[in-house]
């Protein structure tokens, strides 16, 4: 090592070093915005079939993304098993990804908490980080066109009618 | 509300509040059951508890050194968390300590050999209400706590801030104390100490296995430091410390295992160093935890401390104190914690822990004892619980 | 020689720090392990208050908790 000064290299060597984060941490900062395309993805199903978010087109999506270790994701199950019954003849399918590393984590949790709509496994946390969520949970509801509608995080129970509200004007068949 | 609504919709106007929606998001879970102590600064401060919790636990202690039974605590405590409307928490906790047996008189001397025996009822209590924000908690609280010979009020103000990413927690507290004392012994009659104690603190997510804390604090007090109940004991009038603690988790996926650590460093204007040195093994076997701990502490003496041959070193006018306390030691606490949780939300727990403190165990450079090493003084704590989430 | 290394050193874990990305941030669906009440730092608060009053009561040393805990005749 030199005794010279390093004052200049190291700034700029610091400088670079900001920018390097800065590019690493900015496309994860990125949050979609409602009328952007949703991010299309495969995975797992609760059959051990494919399941392509694609295939779905046509229909309201409701996708969630939730964890075993996620409270109100506890007290979110039960809302979306109601709104998948209410408003499934309507064209709405509720999609649960699940993005728990361990399987057996999430079959204890659905032992306790039933699922009565469709759960997609994503240990990887592929789908989460093409939506770039913030939090667990967090909910998006896709239009039958593929285009985000709306990004949602948590689950609060004051917020249960505004979303409902959101879910009903949206759907593709106006049954009820 | 349609407001909170707007803000947490991420179309059109409410886009800029977009991350506002990530209160309720990083819902930790396990976090809410055991949400922070009133004085303490928990981990995450962004979302409100979910649940509300209920604990009841009963609390042994009792000293004792060679030859000689010393103190006897037994306390029963009672803690309750109550999520309210609004992003609001309130907290409370409530314990009876009844003290009983003998405080030194000076070294190892024990009082009640002179007649003059420990019995005490302490009642304290705390309440703290916290509000939380989008990614922020502002909490305050007050404390209250009497026996017949002194009286405690605090309160604390403590705000935390977290990054947008969640994986870093700022926190900053201050706090104040106003005690009061009466001897029963006359000697001290109508005396007080004020506290302040100020908090800055971060806590960091290293990896999805790991979380690090490290808080400082500094805290000035001014007043009547004496202990009116030994024979000679004369301290300065102010008392001014200084605490740096650094908490390490680590989850061990293969074991389903935590490793916590922690140290501690101090010092204080009495001349005290210590270092603190804390781990714990919690280890989770199906529906129970069995945590394994060690904690080592050394301190080093008051620059008014005088060891035995009593009373040596004292002069009057000067400061002087042949407090154990004060004396330079090392302890270690060996220590087992057994806790069952059962599906319905019932939690039971029980701990036993062995303190054992020397002179000769001390090991800071410096500031050793002068005169002869006190007699070791050993402990064993105890604790029974009982609590339910809900 | 030796305090610009050391200097080079300290600025670095500075920055580093500062910028909070001294490696891949740890994403929100990851966070599951962090999320066990083990993980926390106050697991049982009463434990906590009983522990500190007792140390509180036998050593000099205390801090580094919290602010504004009340005080008590034991020390």
């Amino acid at each position: 090592m030199r005794a010279t000064p390093y004052k200049l290299p190291l700034r700029r060597w610091t400088q670079s070093l900001v920018a390097l984060c800065c590019v690493l941490v900015l496309p994860l900062a990125f949050a979609l915005e409602a009328g952007q395309p949703a991010p299309d993805f495969t995975l797992a199903g609760a059959d051990g079939k494919p399941l392509q978010l694609a295939g779905l087109r046509g229909k309201l999506v409701y996708l969630d993304f939730w964890a075993s270790w996620c409270a109100p994701c506890r007290l979110s199950f039960p809302w979306m098993n109601a709104m998948q019954e209410k408003y499934g003849p309507g064209g709405l399918v509720v999609l649960g990804v699940n993005v728990d590393q361990r399987r057996p984590d999430a079959d204890r949790f659905l032992a306790q908490v039933p699922a009565k709509f469709t759960i997609a496994y994503d240990p990887q946390g592929t789908a989460p980080k093409l939506y770039a969520i913030k939090g667990m949970p967090s909910s998006v509801l896709i239009d039958p066109q593929g285009r985000v509608l709306l990004v949602h995080a948590g689950f609060r129970d004051e917020e249960r009618d505004e979303l409902e509200a959101r879910i009903r004007a949206a759907l593709p068949l106006r049954a009820n | 509300m349609p407001t909170s609504n707007d803000k947490r919709d991420k179309t059109g106007e409410g886009r800029n509040a977009a991350a506002s929606l990530l209160s309720a998001a990083l819902a930790l879970p396990g976090l809410a059951a055991g949400l922070a102590a009133t004085t303490a600064i928990p981990a995450h401060a962004e979302s409100a508890p979910e649940q509300g919790s209920v604990d009841l636990k009963y609390l042994y202690y009792r000293d004792y050194q060679p030859g000689a039974e010393r103190m006897r605590v037994s306390a029963p405590s009672f803690h309750v968390l109550m999520p309210l409307e609004g992003n609001y928490a309130l907290e409370g906790s409530f314990v009876l300590d009844s003290i009983s047996g003998a405080s030194p008189l000076y070294h190892n001397t024990l009082s009640g050999a002179s007649g003059l025996g420990v019995n005490d009822l302490r009642k304290a209590g705390d309440l703290k209400l916290t509000r939380y924000f989008e990614r922020a908690a502002v909490g305050v609280g007050f404390a209250y706590s009497t026996e017949h010979d002194y009286v405690s009020r605090a309160f604390n103000l403590d705000v935390r801030i977290a990054s947008e990413n969640n994986n870093t927690t700022l926190a900053f507290g201050v706090g104040h104390a106003s005690d009061d004392i009466d001897s029963v012994n006359f000697v001290a009659r109508g005396r007080s100490k004020r506290t302040t104690d100020m908090l800055a603190g971060i806590t960091q997510v290293l990896t999805a296995q790991d979380i690090v804390q490290s808080n400082l604090t500094y805290s000035v007090g001014r007043g009547y430091y004496d202990d009116p109940y030994k024979a000679i004991d004369v301290r300065p009038d102010y008392r001014d410390q200084l605490a740096w603690l650094t908490r390490w988790n680590h989850y061990v996926s293969s074991l389903d295992a935590t490793l916590r650590l922690s140290a501690r460093y101090y010092r204080d204007t009495f001349g005290i160093r210590a270092i603190t040195l804390g781990t714990e093994w919690v280890q989770q076997v199906g529906s129970w935890t069995v945590t394994p701990s060690l904690r080592y502490t050394t301190q080093s003496a008051a620059d008014f401390y005088y060891g035995p041959p009593f009373p040596v070193g004292f002069v009057p006018g000067q400061s002087y104190s042949a407090d154990q306390r004060l004396s330079a030691f090392g302890a270690l606490t060996p220590g087992i914690k057994l806790g069952k949780l059962f599906a319905d939300g019932w939690r039971v727990d029980f701990k036993a822990e062995y303190y054992e403190q020397r002179s000769n165990w001390h090991s800071l450079i410096g500031g050793g004892n002068s005169g002869t090493d006190l007699l070791p003084l050993k402990a064993q704590f105890y604790q029974v619980g009982l609590g339910k989430n809900f | 020689m030796c305090q610009s290394a050391m200097q080079r050193l300290l600025l670095t874990a500075a920055v580093l720090l500062l910028s909070g990305c001294a490696m891949q941030p740890v994403q929100p669906w990851e966070k599951g392990d962090l999320a066990k009440p083990a993980m926390s730092f106050s697991v049982d608060t009463l434990d906590d208050h009983f522990t500190q009053h007792i140390y509180n009561s036998k050593e000099n040393a205390s801090g580094g908790y919290g602010v504004g805990g009340g005080g008590c005749g034991c020390n």
